[in-house]
């Protein structure tokens, strides 16, 4: 075996082109990472928003709580259902909640659709660690017209800061008094109000979109789901708030597809861009390899080594564009949500399958870039090596 | 004029090198093209919108908000109006496919005098009037299912406590930039059913009003007349031209427009990067060459120039490959097919293919600059004595 420090002193030796493929490598790796954090973050928001024990109640039919809605009366009597977990003081984990969507404008200017919802007493009992830190305001007071808004929020829309004023539409607005967090749950796109505020507000008194509730136990959770689902009382839809937020991918689905053809594309770009480098690699080392050959290293040794130099080169060049993904962790993002058209807030997460594009897209390129050029090592006369000039 | 045949030569000396540097660019422009397309198409369309006079009047806070079915009429009688319907998006299953097209309840009546750039046969479009039930839906969604005229087409309400039983009676055509996989049924057929069932508060909702002006010119003033009208009632209208309507909901992807930027400057970026690499590679192997070049008399500029022209020789070609070949490949084959409804069409415009060839020029000119400027200057005793 060719030691490895024949390669790394190699591209040291060449460093100038080493640079600029490293460069060009590392460019699109971090583009492509971009893209796929995207979508790791918006798949986290989605687990960590589902709680196991928890269920969603929407009207027969529907899997989006923007769709339809039913009765308050219908939900009122859910929470009298046995099974349901209690919180501090005994209050029943179930909240009853609407989810409206408005024009909102954006901090500079513009107009998106964001969610309004409306919620109840035990809503944020209901959210993954949801707590309103430390000077950053206070619960909303129902009944007043305030509004607590997610951190994420609180950066993206005008007035979204606490004692500012967001405005809903023409008619309605609602006074900032409070910035929460949720572990990166979905409700961290949302700006909270009180339910009986908002159903006033915009006409829908005895209204709801869904009853969001935990239970007891997996044994409670079934039997809840049975009953809601059968009784002639409801004949609503209980979900699973796993299954819930697990179906609720097209975005995700939508950037998966879009972030694989800019990697595959990108990819094969930079393959012939390493296999340019390669070349000029062996090329230029013509003799070399030939007396390495006169020394008795077999011709799959030469192949190995090449092969090793490309992958170095591009690991190098993946390892930066990685690494440059880091600062942006944590950025949030407004895209746009397929299932309901409001914007919802992702943060960029650079994890397992941000590692595994990177790791896969330099492998991919080191590998193929280098065959090539490693091949017309291999194949080289030994003879006609050593005559080169 | 003289020396191309001298830079076309040597973009051939080592072809290995110039075709990976052309399959690089080309590859990253094929990808750079969709992209750019994927954003400009909306605002392309948008602008193509403007001289439909076409106004959408929607609840002043959004989709969600209810506009009163009683309006179409109100509206309808305003001077100065050719027609107008209600678009109420139904957003319905398909067996178990959500979302599987757009579906719209609209005036049999006006529709197609409103969309009046959709052809529809106009026996098919009096079977579509007459019955109550029927449908009608675009060419393209008619030919990736295979449907045709008299098929059941059964849709399950998602948003509506009412399923609809259609049946297909007329299939309209149009402009490739178009729409051209909706289906539009009677929107009283909606509502007689949401009348009946338990449901009736949802009734009576026309989702939004599409109106088509006689004039252009009325279109600002008309606007503000229907938004002043309502301005005092329970559900506020804003009224926007087409136009608007539609760069809205590009407006709703700014964020990833952004994103998708970062990236394209990033490419660019390392293309320079790769393409520069190759250029200064070529370079070094030909120092003596380039030595020679000036001793018999050749100037620094003309050298200069002699590279820059090579490196734009080989990116352009790249360029032109990529960002054409993007072009016609979508011309022929319909992508749209495969987005699973997220595109409703797809194209890559004249404009947006020569931006690509222009973008590749200037990668050539960028890359070729700094290995140009070392070859002009290195001096001819330096670049003799230099081994390869």
């Amino acid at each position: 075996m060719i030691p490895i420090k024949y390669n790394t002193r190699n591209l040291r030796v060449r460093w100038v082109t080493t640079t600029l493929t490293v460069v060009g490598t590392a460019m699109i790796v971090w583009s492509s990472c971009l893209i796929f954090s995207l979508v790791e973050g918006l798949q986290h928001s989605m687990s960590v928003s589902g709680d196991p024990l928890d269920l969603i109640v929407l009207r027969k039919g529907s899997t989006n709580e923007v769709n339809g809605g039913f009765a308050k009366d219908t939900a009122d009597a859910i929470l009298t259902l046995g099974g349901i977990a209690r919180g501090e003081q005994g209050m029943p984990l179930a909240a009853e909640e609407l989810v409206y969507i408005a024009v909102v404008e954006r901090n500079d200017g513009t107009h998106t659709n964001a969610i309004i919802r409306g919620v109840s007493p035990a809503s944020p009992a209901l959210r993954p660690k949801f707590e309103i830190p430390e000077g950053q305001g206070r619960y909303f007071t129902p009944g007043r017209g305030e509004c607590i808004v997610s951190h994420n929020v609180s950066k993206r829309f005008k007035g979204a800061k606490i004692g500012g004023v967001i405005r809903v539409g023409e008619k309605q607005a609602y006074r900032v008094v409070g910035l929460f967090t949720s572990n990166g749950s979905a409700a961290e796109s949302e700006i909270w109000v009180d339910i009986n505020d908002l159903t006033r507000d915009i006409g829908r008194v005895g209204n709801i979109s869904c009853v969001q509730l935990r239970a007891n136990s997996a044994e409670d959770r079934a039997q809840l789901q049975k009953t809601i689902e059968n009784d002639v009382r409801f004949k609503l839809s209980a979900l699973e708030e796993q299954d819930f937020f697990a179906k609720q991918t097209a975005t995700s689905d939508f950037l998966k597809v879009a972030g694989t053809l800019i990697a595959v594309l990108l990819t094969i770009g930079a393959m012939f861009a390493a296999a340019n480098t390669m070349y000029a690699a062996v090329g230029a080392r013509t003799r070399e390899i030939g007396t390495l050959r006169a020394l008795g290293f077999s011709r799959f040794d030469i192949l190995i080594s090449f092969l090793g130099e490309s992958i170095l080169l591009c690991l190098i060049g993946g390892a930066i564009g990685l690494l440059a993904t880091i600062p942006l962790n944590s950025l949030s993002f407004g895209m746009s949500n397929f299932n309901n058209f409001s914007e919802s807030t992702v943060t960029l997460r650079a994890g397992p399958l941000v590692m595994a594009v990177a790791m896969s897209m330099t492998l991919a390129m080191g590998l193929f870039g280098g065959l090539f050029p490693a091949l017309r090592a291999v194949r080289m006369d030994v003879i006609k090596a050593l005559r080169e000039l | 004029m003289k020396y191309l045949h001298y830079i076309y030569r040597n973009a051939r000396r080592n072809p290995v090198r110039s075709v990976l540097t052309i399959a690089s660019t080309a590859v990253t422009l094929f990808l750079m093209m969709i992209l750019v397309s994927f954003f400009n198409i909306n605002s392309e369309v948008a602008e193509g919108f403007e001289k439909y006079n076409r106004l959408i009047i929607m609840n002043s806070e959004g989709f969600a908000g209810m506009v009163p079915i009683s309006r179409v009429r109100e509206i309808a009688a305003k001077p100065g109006i050719v027609a107008v319907t209600p678009f109420s998006w139904y957003g319905g299953k398909y067996g178990e496919e959500e979302m599987p097209f757009a579906q719209f309840g609209v005036d049999p009546t006006t529709i197609f005098s409103i969309y009046d750039e959709l052809t529809v046969p106009p026996d098919q479009l009096k079977a579509f009037i007459n019955d109550k039930a029927g449908c009608v839906i675009g060419r393209k969604l008619a030919e990736d299912r295979g449907w045709k005229i008299g098929d059941p087409l059964p849709l399950k309400g998602q948003i509506y406590s009412f399923d609809l039983n259609l049946t297909i009676r007329a299939i309209y055509d149009g402009p490739p930039d178009r729409d051209l996989r909706m289906c539009m049924f009677n929107w009283e057929y909606l509502d007689e059913g949401l009348k009946k069932g338990v449901s009736s508060a949802e009734s009576g909702n026309a989702g939004i009003i599409v109106l088509k002006a006689a004039d252009g010119d009325r279109l600002v003033s008309l606007s503000r007349e229907i938004d002043d009208e309502y301005r005092n009632t329970d559900k506020p209208t804003r009224t926007q031209t087409e136009e608007a309507f539609t760069k809205m909901f590009g407006e709703m992807m700014r964020d990833l427009q952004w994103l998708i930027t970062a990236i394209g400057m990033a490419v660019v970026f390392s293309l320079v990067v790769v393409a520069g690499n190759a250029m200064a590679m070529a370079l070094r192997e030909r120092t003596t060459e380039v030595a020679i070049l000036k001793a018999i008399g050749f100037n620094r500029s003309l050298i200069l120039n002699l590279v820059l022209a090579e490196a734009v020789l080989v990116a352009g070609l790249g360029g032109l490959i990529g960002s054409f070949g993007c072009k016609f490949l979508c011309d022929v084959v319909d992508i749209s097919k495969y987005s699973a409804g997220t595109l409703p069409f797809f194209y890559v415009s004249w404009r947006t293919a020569t931006l690509g060839l222009l973008v590749s020029l200037l990668i050539g000119l960028l890359s070729g600059s700094i290995p140009a400027m070392a070859a002009a200057r290195r001096s001819v005793i330096q670049g003799l004595r230099k081994v390869v």
